[in-house]
């Protein structure tokens, strides 16, 4: 079984996952309450709470899969892109745990992993598909052509879809992450009451900065009543428009590769209207769209392992380009 | 009675192997590659992990990311191992290691941890209560040096291994060994949230 660890932003997991891709245990410990007040994650913050979160998730994960350290071959660990200070925590960890068991040591990259997680049973989907990978943190077109790797196809050039809609919920004073509180508040209103503009980039690429400014003037020329009848219109529309845009994206960029089938992970992937819009495209499972280990253990399944003690001086990367 | 001890919470990260109070080796490295040198120094003596007994932590202050780097060190070798486990400040082992010295590391953010009364605080380098003629040590004396040889200190040479909270000090310090979930990072300090960001993942 493999061990994996992700501690790249700010839920710490862990999990276990089997050599053919059953997962045995998926524990997830979510800062997103923490970080609330502030308004976006707080590195130093989520930092200090990966510490305390690691080793405990680590129990549980095997707990929960009512296994033992003995039962584990090979230790799986997100090891970019992310924040530094927070992957070093759960890279020391597995380093740790691997090192003392005398185990092999798997460094993954958190987007492959993000990808893998369409690679788990009970119905793994086999590459080549074009995948759209959207979170608070990225919005990446991707050719999967094998197991092990990606081509980027396309990117955002400002925000990340999840930022935007994070952003979009906090215009319209639902807190924050509000993603999935906008999301609901979507489902009452007319997605057409607002006409946003679906962002024009050239080629594959994405931009969200126009309609969350669109959608802050739009706030911003209503009085609080009308703001208070009109919510859920301006949610559902100023979801449409982001929605709108990933999909034409990816239709298109599955069309330019010549991909026979389409993909969606990522937190974003848990957007009803995307899923809705996407009626043949294959969704990672709800459990499996957020930050998770499982995904990091997947992955690991298509990397050579850096047996015993290789791995002793690696290091974490915050940004693919820097790997 | 074979001891890991190591520090990582400053410039210089630290290792010791000690047995029955025999330091078998020492090594200085980086904070990110400390269980290499650890390896080594067990390899030096014909010795892998299974022979550790037990295991000393170093638990700040000093950069919050080497404090946590060796706190979840420490706590999942502790899982694995079965091994009972110290913290010891990386101030006292500065401390240990020059008799008569004050630990001074380096806080960032134009800050310093010291010692004041004996009680770990956070503060500008000019408020470092010392007297004439004393003597600074750690990474924070030597950044800091000309604040403080204006206040009339002596700060050893920035080479010297004076300013390294040596891991064997650790070791020697180390007296009460328990669950390593227990020991708790000295941070001193609140985090910053100045600069709130979006979900970067
Ligand atoms: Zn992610």
């Amino acid at each position: 079984m493999i061990l994996g660890l992700e501690t790249s932003c700010d839920e710490t997991a862990a999990a276990l996952v089997t050599d053919d891709g059953h997962v045995r245990s998926n524990i997830v410990s979510s800062q997103a309450a923490l970080h609330a007040r502030y308004g976006g994650v707080v590195p130093e913050i989520a930092s200090r709470r990966h510490l305390e979160l690691v080793l405990p998730v680590v129990k549980e994960a095997l707990q929960d899969a009512d296994a033992a350290l003995d039962d584990v071959s090979r230790i799986a660990v997100t090891q970019g892109p992310g924040l530094v200070g927070a992957l070093l925590i759960g890279l020391a960890a597995g380093k740790a745990i691997a090192w003392a068991g005398r185990r092999p040591l798997i460094p993954v990259d958190h987007l492959h992993g993000h990808v893998a997680s369409l690679y788990l049973e009970p119905a793994p989907l086999e590459p080549p598909f074009c995948c759209l990978l959207a979170s608070g943190g990225h919005t990446l077109l991707l050719d999967v052509r094998t197991h092990d790797g990606f081509a980027v196809l396309g990117t955002t050039i400002d925000d990340a879809a999840g930022e935007a809609f994070d952003k979009g919920a906090r215009l319209l004073g639902l807190g924050y992450p509000g993603g999935a509180e906008l999301d609901r508040l979507a489902r009452q209103g007319d997605p057409e009451a607002y006409r946003f503009p679906v962002a024009r980039t050239s080629g594959l690429d994405f931009s969200f900065s126009g309609v969350k400014t669109a959608l802050l003037y739009t706030v911003r020329s209503l009085h609080q009543t009308e703001l208070a009848e009109r919510k859920a219109d301006l949610a559902a529309s100023y979801e449409r428009a982001i929605v709108t845009a990933l999909v034409r994206r990816l239709l298109a960029a599955t069309e330019q590769v010549g991909a026979e089938r389409m993909a969606v992970v990522g937190g974003v992937a848990a957007n009803s209207e995307l899923r809705r819009s996407l009626p043949s495209a294959r969704i990672a499972p709800l459990a499996l769209c957020t930050d998770n280990a499982a995904m990091i253990a997947s992955a690991a399944r298509y990397r050579e392992a850096i047996p015993y003690p290789g791995y002793l001086a690696l290091d974490a990367y915050a940004s693919r380009d820097a790997a | 009675m074979l001891t890991l001890a190591f520090d990582t919470a400053t410039t210089v990260a630290t290792c010791a192997l000690v047995r029955d109070g025999d330091v078998l080796g020492e090594r200085t490295t980086s904070a990110a590659r400390v269980l290499e040198a650890a390896h080594d120094l067990l390899a030096e003596s014909g010795l892998a992990s299974e022979a550790i007994s037990r295991l000393v932590v170093g638990t700040g202050p000093g950069s919050f990311t080497g404090i946590r780097i060796g706190l979840a060190t420490a706590r999942a070798l502790a899982f694995v191992l079965q091994t009972p486990t110290a913290g010891i400040t990386t101030l006292a082992a500065l401390a240990a290691g020059s008799p008569g010295a004050l630990p001074v590391i380096d806080a960032r953010r134009g800050e310093v941890f010291t010692l004041l009364a004996g009680a770990p605080v956070c503060v500008k380098p000019g408020e470092v209560v010392v007297e004439k003629r004393m003597v600074c040590v750690g990474d924070g004396a030597v950044r800091y040096r000309a604040v403080l040889e204006a206040d009339g200190v002596v700060v050893p040479p920035d080479a010297s291994g004076a300013h390294v909270p040596h891991a064997r000090w650790h070791a020697q310090l180390a007296e009460t060994f328990g669950p390593a979930e227990d020991l708790q990072p000295l941070y001193l300090r609140v985090p910053d949230v100045d600069v709130p960001r979006g979900k970067t993942l």
